[in-house]
């Protein structure tokens, strides 16, 4: 086992401590509680973790991760894995640049599908949308005694913060949810709910002379039980409130303002709030954040799977195919993985204009960070029902997606509450996807 | 016999005779304390009191009556319960004038009915005799004495939740008498305050949630142990009920504790566990645990005890949803949550049917074997403990069997679990940390003080009021509070309090205080009534009542979420509009202001509430005190900065009134950090004033100090 300290030690509250405290790092500029000063210092400090992974092809490749979530179960069928005979959807399967097949419905997909790996052989057994959402967001089967962290916690454990002032996980279109997992509150992203608002409550509703008024009081009447005597976790605190001053007076902030976006470049992303939000998860990677989620709804399509695809699968495909090009035009796609996940896939079969939940197998893409171009990793079989060889798992996807992010797969680590975890849970990377 | 209108039907326990003799079989479990300390229950309790059932005739003002002992008031509200012993709640204002003075003397005879000042007095010397040893024994004094100030501020945040207001913390401050720290203690554990506080103590415990599983409301839960805290139920009677309760979650909150987990029974096991026991199982669900003793099979006996529980009634939910597919008028996104929410229930059946899982790996059992339920013990001799005679012979007894064990005083960490969080929720850190994990009692910091606290607690009979009562009138808790201790370095000894940041329910509710004053006190959020319209009659299901359920429940709550502002993540804001019994909130910068307890469960995850940590409560403890950058940005710049600095705000205003820029700054400084302002403090906010600054500044400036934030 490779353990930050040993199992047995953990048995001892304060050694249990030690270990939060080893786990704790520098997040949004800042740290947790208790103890925070020290805190701050160590996490800057902190070696990397030695993945036994690191020789390996595509590591640590993707500086960035973009994980889109297409919330409803995207039919694999009738977008990146098309079939002919009777599980047919309504859309015709076409060929695509990099020579793989799409559906009708992904045209602008299909010419920047050069550049990206579609896994056709995800496979799981979840088909309720909370849980397979939560399995397809944190690698684990939800349970109802821990809570499992996303990938951006895991990164900011091993890596650590990945810029001073801005936070290093962001949760687009969706709450947080518990994303930090057992690891510290401040390692939870931070939610915008609302791409055009960006990040709330930046500037003062008075004006900038009682702004400095206020803070000058402020320093003079907390420099008793703030001052230098204080407490810690009171210090902790000056911390923040200096940060925050700091962080209004940044340009850092600019990186949640689509407001500072050509007008063009808005209008390409197009005006939904998946295409705004992919924008921002765009500035975002380009200001420094490792790690963005961007939420999109709609995939349940149990009814009207035609007019539906046309519909929500259209503001994908506009909104990924402008993602893609707009960060290789960037120069950013080498170094961020762009990941397209669902919660499972939908029935061959279908019914009442529409198909059911399917978790047996589905598809995934891959783009950036150093995996394959124009690659299909896996295959379903001809009905498009099962894997046609070995599936990938939810974990696997996840070690894979780890292993491109520079973190150590089959590492093992403990949580506060002594339970050993490791990233998807113990699954192995798909090294195959990797160029 | 009428009843009142809109009575809400809940039920309460009547306050049972407070003390009897301890169990001595029980206290030869927890290690022997090096100093002997005197028993509560060896002092003179003869004389107290039994807290005999008041019988009154109860009249409203059009003249009906109802026969029906008293509960507990709260605010504006009282609870009765009848003879047949279903409980109401309802707002005092239906009443004659003569029956409102009786509800007030009935609880003004319930305060005399608990512990007498001098009994809780002696205990808490005990305790400080103890604490004082051990210090003395590790080379170390207590800390010096806290003072008026910072006695007043810390006792109103723990007991009620929030600051005083400038008016309260005035009247203190100003007060002579000797003895006025312990008659502040004794208002303020029998005011509205204390029961809202100690729900959201207990919501982060119990993982106390608006909405379970696919969008269930579960208001009852909530409500449920609401008036359980009103009628301050013992803990071990509170545990027992939801441990065993059956029926639908619309009919019966307490079976919200259990039906949390219905989806996930083996989660429900070992967090129930964690919860009453702070023993941590979890491991052991899927194997041997690897660092504690318990093994996989030793869980999965434990487990059995609710192998014959079941949490979903699945003929009514395919009943409702086979009549509903023949009718294509109806709606069926409301026929599912009428079919959900009445086939959301606690039953035992006739067969107990756990077996050991497919992958079972070990010698003791093969998989899918039968387990039979067997209880774990800590050590050899518990289980020669009378608690551990249970009878597993009758499947649907199974629970009721498990709960007699689980709540015995004999039960060898369940008065410990609740004794140490109980210790922690006013000093800051348990006895033993972690406090879900104290399975090796020898970790404690204070393995005698633990003890003492135990006994502590099955003395006052798991009554929680009475076991803080004693806490709150320690020298040890009323010492000036510690820095926080480096736990790596050394054990800490309870010199005093450690310095706590406000909970985030505190330091809203001590928001919203300085907004609304104590107006908020009166505001109270039932809205389990709402769901009840919910539930179909027994016996066979017709389309007729789904159809008039759905009716009922469309005007229950028609208006729904308006009150609450967008809804996020987390939270409800369902029935949010007519949920409101006493008083309604004011709302202003689109923020309802009332007590975090009469708000959603949990609030949105955007809101002031989540930002400081309020849990999620998806797992038990989830609550947290970290700092992040958007909780400042919201106090400076967003809607809560704007709060408090509004001219509406109560302190502005009292600030306002102030004849002099001295007594202006007096005021403020009362409202937000219950204090007077130093000399230099005084000069520089005056000057300030006198400089530009209006007194809505000064109150931003108050409320954005670090002091604001902390409890000294």
């Amino acid at each position: 086992m490779n353990l930050p300290i040993s199992a047995d030690l953990l048995r001892n509250p304060e050694d249990r401590r030690r270990f939060l405290e080893k786990c704790a790092k520098v997040a949004f500029g800042l740290s947790v509680l208790p103890a925070f000063a020290r805190l701050a210092s160590a996490a800057e400090q902190r070696s990397a973790v030695k993945a036994p992974n690191a020789a390996l092809a595509g590591f640590g490749k993707a500086k960035h991760v973009i994980f889109l979530q297409l919330n409803g179960g995207m039919s694999h069928i009738d977008t990146f894995d098309p079939k002919t005979g009777p599980g047919k959807g309504p859309g015709d399967s076409v060929s695509a640049k990099g020579d793989m097949q799409l559906t009708s419905y992904l045209p602008e997909t299909a010419k920047v599908s050069d550049k990206i790996t579609v896994i056709r052989s995800m496979t799981a057994k979840v088909g309720v949308h909370a849980s397979a959402a939560y399995l397809m967001r944190t690698g684990f089967e939800q349970r109802g005694s821990v809570q499992h962290p996303t990938l951006g916690a895991w990164a900011q454990h091993f890596l650590g913060s990945s810029h001073k002032t801005l936070p290093s996980s962001v949760a687009v279109n969706r709450s947080s949810n518990h994303g930090n997992g057992w690891f510290p509150a401040a390692y939870s992203p931070l939610p915008i709910l609302n791409p055009d608002d960006g990040l709330l409550d930046t500037k003062s509703p008075v004006g900038e002379a009682v702004v400095g008024k206020r803070a000058a009081l402020l320093a003079q009447l907390d420099a008793g039980f703030g001052g230098k005597a204080a407490d810690e976790n009171v210090k902790a605190y000056n911390e923040f409130y200096e940060t925050t001053f700091q962080l209004m007076k940044s340009t850092d902030l600019k990186a949640f303002d689509l407001s500072a976006e050509p007008a063009a470049t808005r209008a390409r992303y197009g005006k939904s709030k998946f295409g705004q939000g992919c924008l921002l998860a765009r500035r975002l990677v380009e200001n420094g954040v490792r790690f963005v989620e961007v939420a999109h709804g709609g995939w349940d399509m149990h009814a009207t799977l035609d007019d539906r695809m046309e519909d929500v699968g259209g503001d994908f495909d506009r909104v990924f195919a402008t993602l893609i090009q707009d960060l290789e035009a960037k120069g950013l796609l080498e170094s961020t993985l762009v990941v397209v996940a669902t919660e499972f896939g939908r029935k061959p079969t279908f019914e009442g204009g529409g198909r059911g939940h399917h978790p047996l197998v589905f598809s995934t893409v891959l783009a950036g960070g150093g995996v394959r171009r124009g690659y299909v990793h896996g295959a379903s079989d001809a009905k498009g029902y099962a894997p046609a060889a070995d599936g990938v798992s939810p974990g696997s996807l996840h070690a894979t997606i780890a292993h491109a992010a520079g973190l150590p797969v089959q590492t093992e680590i403990m949580t506060p509450a002594g339970r050993p975890m490791e990233i998807g849970n113990r699954a192995k990377p798909q090294l195959g996807v990797f160029s | 016999m009428t009843l009142f209108p809109r009575l809400v039907l809940v039920s309460c326990f009547i306050w049972a005779p407070l003390v009897e003799a301890a169990d001595k079989k029980t206290s030869k479990k927890a290690p022997e304390p090096v100093i002997k300390a005197a028993p509560v229950a060896t002092r003179p309790v003869a004389a107290i009191a039994e807290r005999a059932a008041v019988w009154h005739t109860w009249t409203d003002k059009d003249g009906r009556k109802v026969d029906a002992q008293f509960c507990g008031l709260s605010g504006d509200f009282i609870t009765i319960q009848t003879r047949d012993g279903r409980t109401y709640h309802f707002k005092t204002d239906i009443l004659i004038p003569e029956d409102v003075a009786f509800a007030k003397q009935c609880l003004d005879r319930s305060r005399t009915n608990s512990f007498s000042r001098e009994i809780i007095a002696s205990a808490a010397v005990d305790v400080d005799r103890l604490v004082a040893a051990v210090l003395t024994a590790n080379q170390q004094t207590p800390n010096a004495p806290a003072t008026d100030e910072e006695f007043l501020r810390r006792i109103y945040l723990d007991a009620t939740g929030r600051i005083p207001t400038a008016k309260e913390a005035d009247a203190f401050l100003a007060s002579t008498a000797p003895d006025k720290r312990a008659k502040l203690i004794d208002d303020l554990v029998f005011s509205p305050g204390y029961s809202m506080q100690m729900f959201n103590w207990m919501a982060d415990l119990l993982r106390v949630k608006d909405t379970f599983g696919k969008g269930i409301p579960a208001f009852t839960f909530e409500d449920w142990l609401k008036a359980r805290l009103a009628a301050n139920t013992p803990w071990d009677k509170m545990v027992a009920e939801m441990v065993t309760a059956d029926g639908r979650l619309c009919d019966n909150g307490a079976t919200g504790f259990m039906l949390f987990d219905a989806e996930m029974p083996l989660d429900g096991v070992s967090n129930l566990m964690t919860t009453f026991l702070g023993t941590n199982m979890a491991c052991a669900q899927c194997h041997d645990h690897p660092l504690a003793e318990w093994t996989q099979k030793d869980f999965y006996q434990m487990a059995a005890f609710f192998g014959a529980t079941d949490g979903k009634d699945e003929g009514v939910l395919r009943e409702v949803n086979r009549l509903a597919k023949a009718d294509s008028a109806v709606n069926k996104a409301a026929v599912r949550k009428i079919a959900e929410m009445n086939a959301f229930r606690l039953d035992d059946g006739a067969k107990q049917s756990l077996t050991l899982p497919k992958d079972y790996k070990y010698k003791d059992g093969k998989p899918g074997d039968p387990v039979a339920p067997s209880l774990i013990a800590w050590s050899k001799s518990d289980k020669s403990l009378p608690a551990y005679n249970v009878s597993t012979k009758n499947p649907a007894q199974l629970r009721d069997e498990f709960a007699r064990w689980l709540t015995s005083p004999q039960n060898p960490r369940f008065a410990t679990n609740i004794a140490n969080r109980i210790w922690k929720k006013a000093f800051g850190l348990g006895v033993i940390e972690p406090v879900n994990d104290i399975d090796d009692l020898a970790q404690a910091s204070s393995p005698e003080l633990l003890a003492h606290l135990t006994f502590v607690m099955k003395a006052a009979k798991f009554d929680l009021r009475e076991v803080q009562r004693v806490i709150y009138n320690s020298k040890t808790y009323q010492a000036a509070a510690s820095p926080t201790p480096d736990l790596g370095k050394a054990k800490y000894l309870f010199n005093g309090p450690i310095v706590r940041r406000l909970s985030a329910e505190q330091a809203w509710d001590s928001l919203v205080v300085t907004a609304v004053g104590t107006y908020a006190d009166n505001v109270l959020l039932r809205r389990g009534d709402d769901i009840k319209v919910m539930a179909l009659p027994p016996g066979k299901v017709t389309m007729a009542e789904v159809r008039n359920a759905i009716d009922r429940t469309k005007k229950a709550f028609a208006g729904s979420g308006k009150a609450g502002g967008k809804k996020a993540s987390g939270g409800s804001t369902m029935g949010l509009a007519n949920g409101y019994e006493g008083a309604k909130p004011v709302s202003r910068f689109s923020l309802l202001l009332a007590r975090a307890s009469e708000l959603p469960q949990p609030s949105a995850e955007t809101h002031f509430l989540r930002l400081w940590g309020q849990g999620d409560r998806l797992l038990a403890d989830s609550a947290t005190n970290d700092g992040s950058v958007p909780q400042v940005l919201q106090m400076m710049n967003g809607s809560v900065g704007r709060l408090v600095s509004d001219p509406r705000a109560e302190a502005v205003m009292a600030a306002e009134a102030a004849k002099t820029p001295e007594a202006q700054v007096h005021s403020l400084y009362l409202s937000f950090l219950a204090r007077r302002p130093t000399p230099t403090e005084l000069t520089a906010a005056t000057r300030s004033l006198a400089d530009g600054l209006a007194v809505t500044d000064l109150a931003w400036v108050l409320a954005n100090t670090r002091e604001f934030l902390f409890i000294r």
